[in-house]
């Protein structure tokens, strides 16, 4: 069974982006073990010159390293990813690769109509970055609008629709998992480039 | 023109930091550039709203007395710093300081891309609802391999470089003038709030007691306990008796008023009689608020005036109220501010330059002649303060000297044809009639 570590791409107390990722949890619970992971207690990354990255953000790649892949729900704040999870990548591309080669499915949620679509987008160009160079898994798309509407009382998906779209891109992740360990013919390049890569040094 | 730049970053050592504080002193001859510090600004948490705190307001308010902002932005990870997108999301939850706001995107990074990508992705996001920024299309500033592009005076060293940002620059206060014409309301008409009958109050009110009141200086003085005579008050840069400020402050060679941020009006240097004075003023009228110093149909004109000194569309603007030739006596209304910059009232104060001139002239053997070209007239200076628009009013308060035109056009009074009189401003007017 694999392991996914689900990443709350928000810091605020009340979350569709948290609810989404617990009905996962719960939902997949069979298929997969999912671990909730929270990015709010993390300072703002400052590009400390000692290159220290804070305990907590060190734990977080340990569990990262240890997953075999990562979902992160993301809220859209204007038109992009919000701050708070833009500084969670930036602790952990500093001198750490916790993403390097990491299969990644993006999902999101918003109250309005668009699903963080934008957001979205944002989010896999932060994670194609050098330093980050995630696997996304490409040509799938959660979108989950209005989403304050789309759960019942026990925290599950009222829409069958959006059930079932949810369930086959779960799927299509847990293969995506198993095909990107195949994908391994430049990992070795690829570590060594992110190890060999020092802005200081340009 | 006033702009301010922000610098996306909250490391100890920033270029972009660097690069803006380049475009603030090489251009300042032509623009106003205040780098404004985003250090303090706490993550961005709907769950945790701080857009009251110190640190945001305080941006919010140099953005929106500003007529525009320059953003220089790093790349990290392919888009903007965290630290910069936590800022425009406090800047667009409860507040919007920077909708219908130019913006220019400047950005310098290590490597030759000289954030490409994050230039792109913030336009994207200034330009979302809730920014609403107007952001100047093209003319995209990539600083690349910035370790290498200053020297060690934090110059630009490339020529090139340089005259690209200059011309960028340029088309940018261009764009500001533009913009800011175009989202200028018919009039701002934030000025009708200002409360000239001091209704609400400051920390520092003097509460419970009749503003109207002749004797409102004993009452306050009595309410408050405030010290007089020969104790001994710390000032910023010394310690006087109060008895030694009053002889300080009455043998200024004007008058002087302060008015509070409440609009109360506080104090006057009581030098001579009413009467003798170039903005008449009583005893009893302290304590009251400024509403009452005023006959009815200035009330307007001094609440325009209020209001742009409280907003920081200027900090100082005079009046020159002409006379018979006599005498030139200007009004400066100042600004006053905190620490912080909050503002903390109005310091009114009344003097005739004509002596101030006159010596000037005999000093260095010239005289007055009258201007054959001169356009404006005495009185340009308070018909500018009552436009509302918001460019010329901005561009009125940067001329903070009286220029030779108001001079000029007094002291011609003596010789002037009727028309060429002029007029006494409803402002100026009122204070001396009061």
């Amino acid at each position: 069974m694999h392991k996914f570590i689900a990443m709350v791409g928000t810091n605020s107390t009340e979350s569709t982006n948290r609810k989404l990722l617990q009905y996962m949890q719960s939902h997949f619970a069979d298929q997969a073990e999912i671990e909730l992971m929270e990015i709010k207690d993390l300072p703002m990354f400052n590009k400390p010159e000692d290159r220290q990255v804070p305990e907590l953000a060190q734990q977080m790649a340990d569990k990262i390293d240890a997953a075999d892949g990562v979902i992160i729900s993301t809220p859209e704040y204007d038109h992009s990813a919000p701050a708070v999870l833009m500084n969670a990548l930036e602790w952990l591309s500093f001198h750490i690769h916790p993403f390097l080669d990491k299969p990644v499915m993006i999902i999101g949620a918003s109250y309005g109509a668009l699903g963080t679509s934008r957001a979205q987008e944002h989010l896999r160009q932060i994670l194609d970055s050098p330093e980050l160079r995630a696997r996304i898994m490409p040509s799938s798309e959660f979108l989950l609008g209005h989403s304050l509407q789309a759960f019942d009382d026990e925290g599950n998906l009222t829409d069958e629709q959006k059930v079932a779209k949810l369930d086959g891109l779960f799927a299509d992740f847990q293969t995506f998992v198993e095909i990107t360990k195949k994908l391994k013919h430049a990992n070795v390049a690829n570590y060594q480039e992110v190890r060999d890569l020092d802005w200081d040094k340009l | 023109m006033k702009l301010v730049g922000i610098a996306g970053s909250v490391e100890d050592h920033s270029y972009n930091r660097t690069l803006l504080k380049f475009i603030a002193n090489h251009f300042s001859d032509q623009v106003d550039v205040e780098l404004l510090d985003i250090q303090d600004v706490p993550m961005f948490n709907q769950s945790d709203d701080q857009t009251e705190g110190e640190a945001v307001q305080y941006l919010k308010r140099k953005i929106e007395g500003a007529d525009g902002v320059i953003i220089a932005t790093p790349e990290h990870n392919h888009t903007i710093t965290a630290a910069l997108k936590s800022v425009i999301e406090w800047l667009s939850f409860k507040i919007h300081p920077l909708s219908g706001k130019p913006v220019m995107i400047v950005g310098a990074s290590y490597y030759d891309q000289g954030s490409s990508r994050a230039q792109l992705n913030l336009r994207q996001i200034l330009e979302s609802p809730g920014v609403d920024a107007v952001v100047m299309p093209g003319n995209e500033f990539l600083l690349g391999d910035v370790k290498q592009a200053f020297d060690e005076h934090n110059n630009l060293k490339d020529d090139r470089t340089v005259s690209f940002l200059s011309e960028t620059l340029g088309k940018f206060l261009k764009f500001v003038k533009v913009i800011n014409t175009m989202n200028a309301k018919p009039a701002d008409e934030g000025w009708k709030s200002e409360d000239l009958q001091a209704s609400g109050s400051v920390p520092t009110t003097i509460k419970g007691l009749n503003m109207h009141a002749d004797d409102w200086v004993d009452q306050a003085t009595a309410k408050t306990n405030a010290v007089s005579g020969n104790t001994y008050v710390r000032l910023d840069c010394g310690v006087l008796t109060v008895d030694q400020l009053n002889y300080f402050l009455n043998s200024m060679p004007m008058e002087l008023t302060f008015v509070d941020a409440n609009n109360q009006f506080l104090y006057y240097n009581h030098q001579t009689d009413a009467k003798n004075m170039s903005a008449s003023r009583k005893p009893s009228q302290v304590g009251n608020p400024i509403g009452d110093c005023h006959p009815k149909r200035a009330i307007p004109h001094v609440k325009q005036a209020v209001h742009i000194l409280r907003t920081g569309k200027t900090d100082l603007f005079k009046l020159p109220v002409p006379s018979n030739g006599e005498k030139c006596d200007m009004h400066y209304y100042q600004a006053m501010h905190d620490a912080k910059g909050d503002f903390q009232g109005i310091n009114e104060f009344v003097l005739d330059i004509l002596p101030i001139v006159k010596y000037y002239l005999g000093l260095t053997g010239q005289k007055l002649v009258k201007d054959p070209n001169a356009k404006t007239d005495a009185v340009s200076g308070a018909s500018a303060k009552e436009q509302t628009d918001d460019v010329s009013g901005a561009s009125t308060d940067t001329e903070t000297v009286p220029t030779v035109d108001d001079v000029s056009g007094a002291s011609a009074d003596t010789e002037a044809a009727p028309e060429e009189q002029p007029k006494v401003d409803d402002v100026s007017g009122a204070s001396s009639n009061s």
